[in-house]
Order: C-alpha cells, then structure tokens, then sequence
C-alpha cells in the first residue's frame, strides 16, 4: 500500500495520543484525526493517586500542542468501522475517512460477576474517578475487590484521606506473577501497615445494607461499605474492530507493526495482542506498553520498521514508595534478593542460561533502569554483583578499567 | 545576567553523574541538578521532575539526556526538552561553563547556543 495521506485514530489515550505524536515526528504531512468521546487526551495513571486525591487532571499534552501538530480532535464515539473505505461512522451518524484508521479503543473495566453488581463502581475513566472522589474521607467506609494495581492503589489513596478501607481479594498475595512473590509480598504487607484490613475472601453477592452496601463472602461473613469499587481487572474493547471483521482473539490480533488483518486497519494499546513467531501473546495492559505500542502502529502507517520491541516496563505507586518491575518476574530459573524489603530493595529473576529475565524493585531508581538495560543486553550477569547493594549495578552495564 | 557561582571542580562530577546545587545557592525556585554528560560536557537543568516529584540529578544519564529516576520520562540535558511521556513540559535549562577547571553554573541564564 502506498503512503497514506489522512489518519484517523479512534481512542485519545497513551497510545493513540502516542501514535498521533510519533506520525508527527516522523514526518508524516497528513491529516490526522484523533477521536475519542472524552475529547483531548489525558493520562489515566493519576486516576487512582493524585487525582483521586483531589489533584487536577493530567493532560497528555498542552492544548497548545494539538494546534502545533495539526492533530484534530474530535469529541465522538465511533460505532462502525469500514476498512475498505477507511471510514468510520460517529454515534452522531457523522462520517470521518482516512487512508488509515488505527484502532486504540483500550479497554472497559471488568464487571465482577456476582448479582448486585450494579452497585459497584469501577475505576477506568475521569468520569469513574469523579464519582469515587467523593466518597473518600473521614468517616466513610470502602470496600475494594481486587487488591492487584488500581485496586491497591485506591486504597493506599483513601487510606490517606481518612477513608477506612476493606481490601477484598480471593489470592493472599496479589501480583506474583508480575512482581515475583518476594516484591509482591512486601508491597501487600504496606496495606496492613497503612491501616488498610485486607481479607483472602471471594465476593458472591452485593446487596443494600441500610443507607450502604454489604458485600457478602463466600465463608459466609460480610463487608459493611458506603461504596464497593470493583477493581478486577479490563476486558478490551474489541467490538468495532469484530463487525469490521477483522482478526480478534481476546484482542485485537496484531503484528509487531502494529498492522491487523485488514491492510488499511491498525490497532494499538490494551485492546491489542500481539502474534509474534506464530504465537499470541498476553494482552500488555501497561501504560508503558501502550506508549510503545502507539509508536510501532505509526511506524506502521508509514511504511516503516517500528522501533526494537522494548523490555515490559510497569510501576505502580502506593503510601508514598514506589514500585516497579520489568521483564518477566515467572521466567525458569533462580529469584536474587538484593537488600531487605523497604526502600532500595530488589529482587532479579535469572533465567536458566545466567541472563537477567526481570527486576522488581522498591523505590529502586537507578538500579530499576540498569536492570532494564541489562536485560536487554541478554548477556550472563554476576549473581553476586546483583545481590550485593554496595555494587553500582550501572558497572555491569559500562565496565570501568 | 546572574553572576556565575562555582559549584564543583569538574574532576569532581564523575561523567554520567550528576549534583544538586540547592536553590538557597541559585537564587531559583528549585533546586538546580548539574550533570556530566556521557558525551563529556556539562550541563544544568533544574532539578525536579516536571511530571512528579522526583530529583533529576538522581536519573539516568546517556546519550545527552537524563531518564527521570521514578517514571521515566527523558530530557534532553542541552535544552531541557521533554523527549517522551509522561512528561508533557520542558525542563529549565540553565547555562554551564567549565573554566580552568571549575563547574561554573548560571542560574536562569539560557545555555549557550540556545
């Protein structure tokens, strides 16, 4: 296909904003629509922390930018799309068309499947943030199902507002997988410690309590709450990229380019899966993922080679500390502690062959970025040297003479 | 223009590594992170992040720019530009020079060549 001279992109978060940004920078002249229901571009991130809080909006870029970069918003939901044409059809029964439509329709936020769901609030949107803002504070009760990332971060963000806080979650430990059973134990225990009750317990109904809601669990007991937030996870938005007929399979199935089925169809973000080497992998759902994902789609649209895959990167902050990971924290192999849970402590998982596969870290800085790289060098690292807070772990990258 | 203020030997700051001049020193709002650049020169941008709080004296210095230590965002540590998200605002970058030897800052005075 040759180069495109208009670009619709359907969905204004991280990775269709990043997809706008990245044709830009690459030189693309065309027209470029940025469509999204919510208008311009803001970052979801702080949904759960500072602007739950009660801090202001984060925008992805300021407005000025937009006119800068010729990039044109449209406030819309698009309802069809038809690739043949490159036209997508708006809620309003308006038309955009473009040469290449990228679908960066993320997600919506998994409904807990238990009656009296309908209570719940759900934590994905500005709007979902607005709604939960108020009901934080002294005096009020709360009550969250699932304790994995916005589900823990909510409570640590309420927790300090005074709000007292249930944690509801059917695994003792969230996020093992993610940030190996070391790093995610410690990160649990700060609930605790934060005045926050957690409880390893399965949800089986919501019903009207008085003026609030009980949350009734599987041994039989319940939760009293003024508000019950579900925080159990994102089902990808795949349903105009479906009547469009192209290629889904619990996400968008897409190339490293970003490219679907459809040549003149592209998909970026939590709603995509990448097939690669034949094999499908896991939906990201990380906000970096879907920066980088926006990129490779516009790399794409041009024609062009996306940039090298990038090591999986993802944080999350909760009672003032700062946790990450990157790589993979469940590749075969050995777990290395480096220093004790608190500040500055890392776990590394090397893989079988004496490469670094991940690093979970806590308020890790610098030594998170070395991990990084080091992991994407794929080069035998020194066990030792991981485990031992005096070395700078930047030496194993840039050794000095 | 502000007088030049002598903050470290240039010995001092190893390449790839950064200080914290504080702004009771600069006369700025913020506290001022002076760097050694991987590509060997000096440069000044102020120090906190402009997407969270977080020291950029403290990030990842390489190929001329600083990778915030907590969310990554980078800065090009000549002109301060944010590079990628999360940051959406540049970075104040103030003038540096190295003079016989010694780290000279120049708080709120543009780089050179900017």
């Amino acid at each position: 296909m040759s180069q495109p001279r208009s670009a619709a992109i359907i969905g204004a978060g991280p990775a269709g904003f990043s997809a706008a940004a990245e044709l830009r920078r690459r030189g693309f002249p065309g027209r470029i629509q940025l469509l999204d229901p919510d208008g311009l571009p803001y970052d979801r991130p702080p949904l759960s922390k500072a602007y739950l809080a009660g801090g202001s909006a984060t925008a992805l870029a300021e407005d000025s930018w937009y006119q800068a970069n010729a990039v044109e918003v449209v406030s819309g939901t698009a309802v069809q799309l038809h690739p043949d044409s490159g036209t997508v059809v708006l809620a309003g029964g308006e038309e955009i068309q473009a040469d290449a439509v990228l679908l960066a329709t993320g997600g919506t936020a998994r409904t807990l499947p238990v009656p009296g769901a309908e209570f719940l609030h759900a934590l994905r949107t500005r709007a979902d943030a607005d709604a939960l803002r108020g009901r934080l504070g002294a005096g009020k009760r709360l009550a969250i199902i699932g304790a994995g990332l916005i589900g823990a971060e909510v409570a640590a963000t309420a927790a300090a507002a005074g709000t007292a806080v249930v944690l509801i979650d059917p695994v003792p430990v969230p996020l093992v997988p993610a940030m190996g059973p070391e790093a995610a134990a410690y990160l649990h225990s700060l609930h605790a410690r934060n005045g926050v009750e957690t409880l390893t317990a399965l949800p089986v109904d919501v019903v009207p309590d008085g003026a609030g809601l009980a949350v009734l669990l599987e041994d039989g007991s319940a939760v009293a709450a003024d508000t019950v937030l579900a925080a159990v996870g994102m089902v990808p938005d795949t349903a105009l990229a479906e009547a469009a007929g192209l290629e889904v399979d619990d996400g968008i199935v897409v190339d490293s380019a970003g490219r679907t089925s459809h040549p003149r169809a592209y998909a970026a973000g939590d709603a995509v899966r990448l097939r690669s080497g034949g094999h499908l992998e896991r939906r990201a759902e990380h906000w970096d993922a879907a920066v980088r994902s926006g990129q490779a789609a516009a790399a794409g649209i041009l024609g062009q080679e996306p940039p090298e895959a990038a090591v999986p990167w993802f944080w999350t902050d909760r009672y003032g500390i700062h946790a990450e990971a990157v790589g993979s924290m469940t590749r075969s192999g050995s777990s290395v502690e480096r220093g004790l849970p608190g500040p500055g402590y890392m776990v590394f998982r090397v893989s079988e062959d004496g490469t670094l596969a991940g690093a979970a870290g806590i308020d890790a800085g610098n030594s998170m970025r070395a991990a990084r790289r080091l992991i994407a060098l794929g080069k035998p690292v020194d066990a030792a040297a991981l485990a031992d807070p005096k070395v700078d772990l930047r030496r194993l990258l840039r050794p000095r003479p | 223009m502000s007088e030049g203020i002598r903050v470290a030997a240039a010995d001092d700051i190893d390449e790839g590594e950064a200080i914290t001049v504080d702004s009771t020193t600069t006369g700025t709002a913020d506290d001022i992170a002076v760097f050694h650049s991987d590509d060997g020169g000096f440069y000044a941008l102020n120090d906190t992040c402009t997407h969270e709080e977080a020291s950029l004296a403290e990030g990842w210095i390489e190929d001329g720019e600083v990778e915030c230590p907590v969310h990554s965002a980078r800065f090009c540590l000549k002109t301060g530009e944010a590079l990628c998200l999360p940051a959406t605002v540049n970075a104040v970058a103030h003038r540096v020079e190295v003079v016989d030897g010694d780290v000279i800052l120049y708080p709120g005075v543009a780089p050179a060549g900017s």
